[in-house]
């Protein structure tokens, strides 16, 4: 049951890093937005 | 039209799109086992889930290897890779089941004891995922692991981990360590079931001695040391001092009673094995190093831990030239060999007897690659 907490944390987070890194107008911002995404994802897909 | 900074957006997720599946593939590359070739000698390959089934299909479970002598003798039990982030001793044990015959009694080899471990390495420490060495075979790929199992396969880590049955309480960190885990439980975190499992195979085949290898970062007081049980003190010094007359110096250090989880406190106590930790000088492990990459690993040549040596601040045990990984498996082989010699003369009615293992001396003429295939 934790596990999937985590899982379905992450799922959320993520989605709310792609929904600001498209309303960012910033190109910088929007690339440290992506690293952080990356990390999430490699993670949810039990990678890393 | 679309939005200026929907157009960058889309972008960087590509961008980080290829970057993610590069870094996936280079992080599931780790997922293959290293292989091992065992000498002519080996009788039965096992898992460790012939001993504890629980672990079946999970990330602890990991090859036995069993090399049955003509003549019956005592039971020895060898484990590489508890850390995996120690090569020496993974390459030791590697080493001694591709070399290794046995004419008395039986030698068990777990090369890789902690099999999550080698699926990841530690973060924030930049250590490389591999090294090659060059072999009879060519270049073999070894993998360079995590001191700790993975946290995919262990997760989350307690703020404190109690280690069971003691009580004694140590970092959250250390739950995934599996040398803190002895004698482990049934039911209990991922590493308390591997450590479980390695004091089944203990239990069920019966084990006389057990060998723990690992490595240590020069600034650790114990290191090029044979840690033992008080039950194998005479065996310990005795070998002590047939090494020392081979100029090769170990310190004898006797495991304390009062620190738990640990193989050779527990092994000793939980069954009738006598069991013996060795350790080696490894700069790759230790908080003074500088690049870190796999030629740190192979040939141990820290230019920093140089210095801290000749500050004379600091007490090290760091050889100028460098700390080779062929030096350090050397003395893991010589250990090896003093302490089963010792056995032997103090078990005369019950000896394992073995051979076709090379020198710290032959390995330090011939290279390490002469003794793997």
């Amino acid at each position: 049951m934790l596990y999937w907490t985590y899982i379905a944390i992450t799922v959320y987070l993520s989605a709310m890093i792609v929904i600001e890194l498209f309303s960012e107008k910033d190109w910088k911002r929007q690339v440290a937005m992506g690293m952080l995404l990356l990390v999430f994802v490699l993670r949810i897909l039990q990678i890393k | 039209m679309i939005p200026k900074h929907h157009i960058t957006g889309a972008i960087v997720l590509l961008i980080f799109a290829v970057a993610g599946v590069l870094a996936a593939h280079d992080f599931i590359s780790m997922w293959t086992p290293d292989k091992i070739y065992p000498s002519a000698a080996l009788t039965e390959k096992r898992r460790l889930s012939d001993y504890f089934s629980d672990l079946k299909g999970t990330n602890a479970d990991t090859d036995v290897l069993i090399f049955q002598g003509d003549r019956p003798g005592a039971t020895v039990m060898l484990l590489g890779g508890t850390h995996p982030n120690e090569p020496a001793a993974f390459i030791a044990a590697t080493v001694i089941a591709e070399n290794i015959v046995v004419n008395a009694g039986r030698v068990i080899i777990v090369p890789q004891a902690c099999a999550s471990g080698f699926t990841c390495t530690d973060p924030f420490e930049g250590y490389p995922q591999s090294y090659t060495l060059d072999t009879k075979s060519g270049p073999r790929r070894f993998r360079f692991g995590s001191r700790v199992a993975s946290p995919l396969d262990s997760w989350p880590d307690p703020l404190i981990y109690t280690h069971y049955p003691s009580g004694q309480r140590l970092s959250g960190f250390e739950s995934r360590n599996l040398n803190r885990s002895y004698p482990g439980r049934p039911n209990g975190t991922f590493s308390e079931r591997t450590a479980y499992g390695i004091m089944e195979i203990l239990r069920q085949e019966q084990v006389d001695v057990a060998f723990d290898l690992h490595e240590a970062a020069p600034e650790i007081p114990i290191i090029n040391a044979i840690v033992y049980h008080e039950k194998g003190e005479d065996i310990a010094l005795a070998a002590v001092l047939d090494l020392e007359m081979l100029g090769m110096s170990y310190a004898p250090e006797l495991s304390p009673t009062n620190f738990h989880g640990l193989s050779h406190r527990e092994w000793g106590d939980a069954t009738d094995v006598i069991p013996f930790l060795m350790e080696t000088s490894n700069p790759i492990q230790g908080r003074l190093r500088g690049q870190t990459n796999a030629e740190l690993v192979i040939e141990g040549v820290s230019p920093e831990y140089k210095e801290a040596l000749e500050s004379g601040a600091l007490r090290i045990v760091y050889t100028p030239t460098g700390e080779p990984l062929k030096h350090r498996v050397g003395r893991h082989l010589q250990g090896f060999q003093a302490l089963l010699n010792s056995y032997n003369m103090y078990h005369e009615d019950n000896p394992v007897e073995i051979e076709g293992l090379p020198s710290h001396q032959e390995i330090m003429d011939n290279g390490l690659g002469n003794y793997l295939h």
